[in-house]
């Protein structure tokens, strides 16, 4: 992987370059809180930034999407809307480059969502290191640094960015600045390792991944799902803001008084009544408890077993989006700890 | 094949619903060219008043015995009964004290006179006859009113969002107004389906669609008053729009 450094006083040079390749997307100041959204001018974008309220999956897998047009007789048009749009999002943090190569596992592996696959052709990302505050846990689901997923990674070094960089295009995006970036130096290594230390000490949470997976399968009678469920109020928030959550439900829009129409994909969560409830009328997961232990058993549990890794990134989103203070660090604490075991 | 005979009604209500149908504007000769609307006293006074109907849409909440005869007389006149709107899905605003002493109430606005005014407490559609399907709202989305004649038509039942207003409002990646200013915001408890229109213009939901399905009232009500609202004030917001969904 290359490695560069940028003067931080040239970043604004930097930026009006890299427009080339896109429409530029950073997190913008929103009442207190961050969205990522397009810049109407450069100094508008927060590099410096707690989380935004959606991840940047909202560009990948948008809240709702028509997916095609149908018409009997004539079979169905796939929508290309919006999907040959080349946007660079500028400032992504590391775990949710890390949430995106999740979603890509998903997406992009056996099945591809070719609705899914041109986004992700055609955005590009440029990634930035963060400070961790008291929500976030990503360093904990080792997902506080990204070694792929995208084109070009910047760390704060004081005087400089040093930058990864990730892809050929990524590369181009240097080269097309002709030469802003310069080599990196001891000294820069040194800064680097430094910031990396850094941050590294500057988590206040801690969970213990390991076995975690074998411990929800001790658990699953535990009564602390029932204590959530009584809790949940089934919102949903916490699956809209989770950078990972990629459930979403289909459904058709008729046209008044014909058989066409469009079918549309929304976002959608296991923690809604009818997430489980099935065509007969049977559902699997009617009881609140269920359908939020089902939540966590998915994150944690389900999908280590499929790839092999939890799906939380440990981004806090969740824990910041939750109205009753549901709290995911706290519950695998909670699960975790021997003398919680008497509230079996 | 010949068009579905169509009936729109109000009972006791602000007759909202039955205007955000006519305010279809543009797709009102689109929907006469598919139904038949025989009977819609609001928009026209010569309606066939007795003839049998497919669908039935009705509007507002039965506060008088009156009421609850013409709904009779509806209901048994139509296949499919379709109830429009929060008045008639949860009660509305008019069963909003609908415990009191109706006496009472009647004594103290109309006085003497008021002995004599048929008025019963307030109920939902749902509470005198059967109800095939439910567009809730205060009012209506006009676009909900159009997908549930187009599904009617093709013989399928309207879908409606099993979510609550969080849901949609999240989607739009609004500030919290609950979380972040500690407002009285009932989108947790409310279902969806506006596109959490209030919140977006940083107006706290009062619940006007009434309960989602599965709500967890117990926990809102833990949860606003630890956001220091009194019992009373939490008890007056949730009732204002859905007096039988809270009480349920």
């Amino acid at each position: 992987m290359k490695i560069l450094k940028l003067p931080k006083g040239k970043l604004d040079l930097f930026a009006s370059v890299v427009q080339q390749f896109g429409e530029l997307h950073a997190p913008v100041e929103q009442d207190g809180k961050y969205v990522f959204k397009r810049l109407a001018r450069w100094p508008d974008a927060r590099l410096e930034y707690d989380r935004t309220i959606l991840p940047p999956k909202k560009y990948f897998l948008p809240p709702r999407e028509t997916l095609f047009r149908y018409r009997p007789g004539e079979g169905f048009v796939p929508s290309t809307d919006g999907l040959d749009q080349r946007i660079v999002l500028f400032g992504v943090h590391a775990c949710d480059v890390y949430a995106i190569n999740i979603l890509d596992q998903v997406f992009l592996g056996k099945y591809k969502d070719p609705y899914y696959q041109a986004r992700r052709r055609n955005i590009a990302i440029i990634g930035i290191d963060c400070t961790p505050d008291k929500q976030c846990f990503c360093r904990s689901m080792r997902a506080d640094f990204v070694d792929h997923g995208f084109d070009l990674f910047f760390y704060d070094t004081g005087d400089y960015y040093q930058a990864l960089v990730g892809t050929a295009l990524g590369d181009d995006m240097v080269l097309a600045t002709g030469n802003l970036f310069e080599p990196v130096g001891p000294a820069d290594i040194d800064a680097y390792k430094e910031r990396s230390w850094n941050k590294r000490r500057a988590f206040h949470l801690d969970v213990e991944i390991r076995d975690l997976s074998e411990i929800f399968e001790m658990e699953y009678e535990s009564g602390i799902w029932d204590q959530l469920g009584r809790k949940c109020l089934s919102c949903g928030s916490c699956s809209m803001v989770c950078p990972t959550c990629y459930c979403y439900d289909v459904s058709d829009d008729v046209e008044l008084g014909s058989r066409a129409g469009k079918r549309t994909r929304s976002w959608d969560s296991c923690l809604y009544f009818n997430h489980a409830l099935v065509a007969s009328g049977e559902n699997f997961r009617r009881d609140r408890a269920s359908r939020i232990k089902f939540r966590f058993y998915h994150k944690q549990r389900g999908f280590v077993a499929e790839y092999g890794r939890p799906s939380c990134v440990g981004c806090g989103r969740c824990v910041s989006a939750c109205p009753v203070n549901i709290d995911t660090a706290q519950v695998i604490d909670r699960l975790r700890r021997v003398e919680d075991v008497g509230s079996r | 094949m010949s068009k579905p005979k169509v009936g729109i009604f109000g009972l006791t209500g602000c007759a909202g619903d039955q205007l955000a149908i006519l305010n279809c504007e543009d797709r009102l000769l689109d929907l006469v060219a598919l139904i038949d609307i025989r009977d819609f006293p609001m928009a026209s006074s010569d309606g066939n008043q007795e003839c049998a109907l497919d669908i039935a849409m009705v509007e507002g909440a039965v506060v008088t015995m009156r009421d609850a005869r013409r709904l009779r007389a509806i209901r048994q006149r139509s296949a499919t009964l379709v109830a429009l709107g929060t008045c008639a899905v949860w009660g509305g605003v008019a069963a909003m004290d609908r415990d009191l002493d109706r006496a009472k109430l009647l004594e103290e606005v109309y006085g003497e006179l008021g002995k004599e005014y048929d008025s019963c407490p307030a109920r939902a559609l749902h509470e005198i006859v059967k109800v095939d399907h439910n567009i809730t709202g205060c009012p209506i989305e006009k676009e909900h009113f159009l997908a549930a004649v187009a599904s009617l038509l093709n013989g399928d039942p309207p879908l409606y969002p099993a979510y609550p207003v969080c849901t949609e409002c999240r989607m739009r990646e609004n500030n919290c107004l609950l979380i972040e200013r500690g407002e009285l915001c009932c989108g947790p408890i409310t279902v969806a389906g506006c596109d959490a229109r209030c919140p977006q213009l940083r107006i706290p939901c009062v619940g006007c669609r009434g309960p989602v399905t599965d709500a967890n009232p117990a926990s809102a009500l833990a949860l606003f008053e630890e956001k220091g609202f009194d019992r009373e004030r939490i008890w007056a917001r949730l009732r204002t729009f859905a007096p039988v969904g809270v009480a349920s």
